[in-house]
């Protein structure tokens, strides 16, 4: 038996390293385009992000190519699926630069996955942007320069939230949200805020629902116990669209309003179980954003994929002006070069003229807060009207602050 | 012959990332892999004790994998511990986990026993989950140090003789008076009780190595990412090392952790191999489970034997 | 906490639970006369939903009749499915070990899956509750959805279906002499693959009706197969593998449980299952309702 073994390790071993010496000399040819790879969450409740992003990606990287391309080469996209697991996106990050020899990273949904990727993003001093996981540390405790984020931040977004309902009448609130990372920093942060801006706001009660949960018969009622006038929520996608088409029978919103975030894929989603006149904020919501780069890439991209780009596919769009913006000013691709051209660089967003912000490398993203109307315009689903961004100048952290954080967390 | 073949392959592991350091970025890349295909495989062995050689199918073994990870990751980044102290206690940690767990599991027999460990694993995992003071809840534990002397190759080389030596001590304990008891009472229990054998005692010893052995795998992922996860304690962590025994084969001592290789080699691979992949490779690789199930239920270590028809 | 609090939130608890018990009893019998352990229940009830939304975007309009025409088409689907992946797959593992049942399962998880987001995308599916069952009831004073109702009466009727069909029929006795005495069986001239297969797509006749009735109370996505495959587990394990009647009571624990335990205890409720589930195997590791195995 024993001598079976070794030999079968032996060869076995033979086996995978031959193979694997193989794969990754057949990938090394063709070092003229610019690559990019991709870290995206493609599984599970991550496709939905995914699909937008993707789009408006591979519609950027195309026009760029067929109007010639950058620094006379052609850019390529290379995707990897995270899993929205953490080891697993480190590992697809690694590959990523290492096998396919990516020249930079762009990060995917999950803000647990992205707090690994801008790890390895460091070690190999590679630029990676994220568009749509918004972690806060990243540009706080876990910043590194080689990262730039084009999304409200959880910062921006709690206290940006906080700051538009304080001018509200609201004095008794209620929360319900996903048990777990994300849910809790975006409700602690807006939870310090809101009661910083109008301390004779009371917080009645606090439900938390396991992430992934689609039965929500045993929280709306302790949720509507106390009788607040407003409920928020930090829920998104399904789960999200599942609370409201859930909670409408109960009658919550003939007694509440539901603050949340309601980004273009939400409202598709939920189609006509959507109410009237609620109170919500997004992301980065086309229909609202009155730019002419807005209104060129919504045309674009209803021609090419037949729907309206989502908040995702914006913001993944904007990283990629953001980068290709940089390498043009600096006429290079090296990291270094390109880390000291983005700080304070401004650059064409769709959501017009943003710079990004050297000592965190955030964009000057604000959040847009609006209230839900019907609109002729699009019929399958609600819009938010009344539409107004809070400037991320308002909300986001000093610089002071940030560094105050920094020295905490060494 | 024996110690020959194996001395030709410790060479080979040995200089394996001098070599592909040669080829540059790709062979960097490579050598991470390795590392990882090397602790995924130590942790399949250690599963492996319960699994093929005790006869016990355990659903929760991540759990030990995920203490291990936190002790590290814990240790270094909270008390400034350094990294070959907590990971020496990385197994300690996973062993005490292991007896309070194994002590109530041992207890049940067949299925049940597999409930149980799931039923704790899934226990642990959300008190990780939810202990956000302690453990940071499910963003995990980020930027564990990392010694000026472990660069790849040197964490690569770490990792292959904590393998090896692993390796050495999980034969002689298979080997041993110990592992033939074992052994003993997974293919007769009513025997083994009739002949003497405190059978839950010793089963419960064996589910504490096996513990140990994967709280240290456990411990050098963390310190490979340089974080802990709320992940590494999930059941489908726990499949994994299941998978690892039954494609490399559950009757021998490496079988899984070829088998561990061999199953990262492919979802690496199928996602380079073309751009349609990307999205559908989880289908491909359910059809090579399904294929090995239906034809291969052995492993390879199994197709192996049978190709080359060594005698046993 | 008044009373009628204390009921209503009861009924919301039982409805909760209700749900489990369609899904989960299927996994339970499935076990009982397969004794395999089916990781996949999971996707089949995933795909029930799913079908479900693609029904109702061609039905469009929104009546009960339309609901109803959901109810009766998308079970027998699943169950198609599932005798195929009987017939062509699981048949070949019944006399293998446990282990590579599991793998079987498993495999099939990660390839249903998948084809699922290739067939439907990954967007979450939304399926519009008929407008009979949109509304409200008034219990004592506070709004119960009629659609909890209506789970609340499904439920009870599908576990009176397969108490009758158990106990009361023929095909019944079978199953149930297939759990008991699976040896036996084959000896006195009963077909028993033919059982194995019908059992089996009873259970995903189960999964599939599940899938609808999901599909109408919350929006579809790729996550609900995994996320109720363990908490189903933990349903069947506490009321005994095997049992209907034990995953009967295993579902309403659960539901109950968690929604009564969020009270005091906020989010740590969520570890109660699998308190349950450990203490239950510990105290009475074959189940409520289920028999000790020699």
């Amino acid at each position: 038996m024993k001598v079976g073994l070794s030999k079968t390790a032996l060869r076995l071993l033979l086996l995978i390293l031959t193979l694997g010496l193989i794969s990754g000399a057949s990938v090394s040819t063709a070092q003229e385009t610019i690559k990019i790879g991709f870290v995206a969450d493609i599984s599970g409740v991550g496709a939905t992000f995914y699909k937008g992003q993707k789009a408006a990606i591979d519609l950027f990287i195309e026009e760029l190519n067929s109007s010639g391309g950058i620094l006379g080469r052609k850019m390529e996209l290379f995707v990897r699926d995270a899993q929205l697991k953490p080891d697993i996106g480190a590992t697809m990050a690694r590959e990523l630069v290492l096998s396919e020899k990516c020249d930079f990273l762009i990060g995917g949904t999950s803000s647990a996955v992205a707090l690994a990727i801008t790890k390895v993003a460091h070690e190999f001093k590679k630029i990676v942007y994220f568009h749509t996981s918004n972690g806060e540390a990243l540009t706080t405790t876990d910043f590194q320069p080689y990262m730039f984020q084009v999304v409200p931040n959880t910062g921006i977004e709690g206290r940006g939230i906080a700051l538009a309902l304080s001018k509200k009448p609201y004095k008794n609130y209620a929360f319900i949200g996903p048990d777990y990372a994300y849910g809790h920093s975006q409700y602690e942060s807006f939870k310090t805020d809101l009661t910083k801006l109008k301390p004779d706001v009371q917080m009645l009660e606090a439900v938390w629902v396991k992430l992934g949960e689609t039965n929500y018969s045993p929280y709306i009622p302790t949720l509507m116990a106390k009788n607040p006038e407003i409920v928020y929520s930090n829920f998104w996608g399904g789960q999200l669209s599942s609370l409201i088409k859930q909670a409408k029978p109960y009658g919550l919103f003939k007694k509440a309003t539901l603050t949340s975030m309601y980004d273009l894929d939400l409202l598709r989603t939920t189609g006509a179980d959507m109410p009237e006149g609620m109170l919500g904020y997004t992301r980065c919501p086309f229909y609202a954003i009155d730019t002419p780069t807005m209104k060129e890439f919504v045309k674009k991209y209803l021609d090419k994929y037949k729907e309206y780009p989502s908040d995702w596919a914006c913001m993944a769009y904007d990283g990629m002006v953001v980068l290709v913006t940089a390498i043009k000013k600096a006429n290079t691709i090296d990291s270094d070069q390109l880390v000291k051209t983005i700080e304070g660089m401004h650059f064409p967003s769709l959501r017009g003229d943003r710079y990004i912000r050297a000592e965190d490398h955030m964009a000057n993203v604000g959040l847009y807060v609006g209230t839900t109307v019907k609109d002729p315009n699009y019929k399958d689903f609600l819009i938010m009207g009344q539409v107004e961004e809070i400037p991320a100048e308002k909300v986001w952290l000093s610089v002071e602050e940030i560094q105050k954080l920094r020295s905490k967390s060494k | 012959m024996n110690w020959i073949a194996a001395a030709l392959v410790l060479i080979l592991l040995v200089s394996l990332p001098f070599v592909l350091m040669k080829f540059g970025k790709i062979g960097e890349y490579w050598v991470w892999v390795s590392t990882e295909m090397i602790i995924m495989g130590l942790f399949a062995m250690s599963l492996n004790l319960i699994l093929g050689f005790g006869g016990m199918v355990s659903f929760g073994h991540a759990a030990f994998f995920g203490v291990g990870a936190y002790t590290v990751a814990l240790l270094m980044k909270k008390a400034s511990v350094p990294f070959y102290l907590a990971l020496a206690a990385a197994p300690l940690v996973a062993a005490i986990a292991a007896t309070i767990i194994g002590w109530f599991c041992v207890r049940l027999i067949g299925l049940y026993f597999s409930i149980l460990t799931l039923a704790f694993g899934q226990l642990l995992y959300m008190i990780v989950f939810q202990w956000y003071t302690f453990t940071g809840g499910d963003d995990g534990i980020h930027g564990i140090p990392r010694p000026e002397i472990l660069t790849p190759t040197n964490y690569y080389l770490l990792c292959l003789l904590i393998f090896v030596m692993c390796f050495m001590l999980m034969r002689m304990i298979v080997n041993s008076s110990f592992g033939l008891t074992i052994r003993t009472v997974r293919e007769n229990m009513e025997r083994s009780k009739f002949i003497g054998i405190n059978v839950r005692s010793y089963q419960w010893l064996n589910f504490i190595i096996a513990g140990a052995f994967a709280g240290l795998s456990g411990g050098l992922f963390a310190e490979l990412n340089r974080f802990a996860q709320t992940e590494f304690l999930h059941w489908s962590k726990s499949a994994e090392p299941i998978l690892a025994s039954l494609v490399g084969g559950m009757y021998s001592l490496v079988g899984p952790a070829i088998g561990a290789a061999v199953l990262m080699f492919l979802k690496i691979i199928l996602q380079q191999a073309h751009k349609a992949l990307i999205e559908t490779w989880a289908i491909v690789l359910g059809c090579i489970l399904l294929l090995v199930v239906l034809f291969a239920p052995s492993g390879l270590v199994g197709i192996y034997r049978k190709v080359f028809s060594k005698s046993e | 906490m008044t009373f009628e609090y204390f009921v209503f939130m009861l009924l919301n608890g039982l409805s909760q639970g209700m749900l489990l018990f369609i899904i989960a009893s299927g996994l339970s019998l499935v076990f009982g006369v397969l004794r395999v352990i089916n990781f996949a229940h999971g996707s089949l009830y995933m795909i029930g939903a799913y079908l479900a939304y693609s029904l109702s975007a061609t039905l469009t309009d929104g009546s009960m009749l339309s609901f109803l025409a959901l109810l009766v088409a998308v079970p027998p689907a699943v169950a198609i499915l599932g005798f195929v992946v009987e017939v062509t797959l699981f048949r070949r593992v019944y006399r293998e070990e446990h282990l590579l049942q599991l793998l079987l399962t498993y495999s099939l998880v990660l390839i249903l899956d998948d084809v699922v987001r290739v067939i439907w995308g990954g967007d979450p599916r939304n399926v519009a509750r008929p407008d009979l069952l949109a509304g409200s009831v008034d219990i004592m004073g506070l709004a119960l959805p009629t659609y909890n109702v209506f789970i609340l009466v499904i439920g009870p009727v599908i576990a009176l279906g397969l108490w009758l069909l158990l106990y009361k029929t023929r095909t019944g006795n079978i199953i149930r002499a297939a759990v008991s005495f699976p040896d036996t069986l084959g000896a006195l001239g009963v077909n028993v693959s033919r059982v194995m297969t019908a059992t089996f797509m009873l259970g995903c006749w189960l999964a599939g009706l599940g899938g609808v009735l999901v599909a109408a109370l919350a929006s579809v996505d790729l996550g609900i197969g995994m996320e109720k495959i363990i908490e189903s587990f933990a349903v069947v394990v506490i009321g005994g593998l095997g049992s209907v009647g034990g995953a009967l009571l295993g579902s309403l624990i659960i539901g109950v449980g968690i929604t009564f335990f969020q009270l005091p205890f906020g989010r740590w409720a969520l570890v109660f299952p699998y308190l349950v589930m450990a203490a239950v195997l510990i105290i009475r590791p074959w189940g409520l309702f289920g028999k000790p195995e020699r």
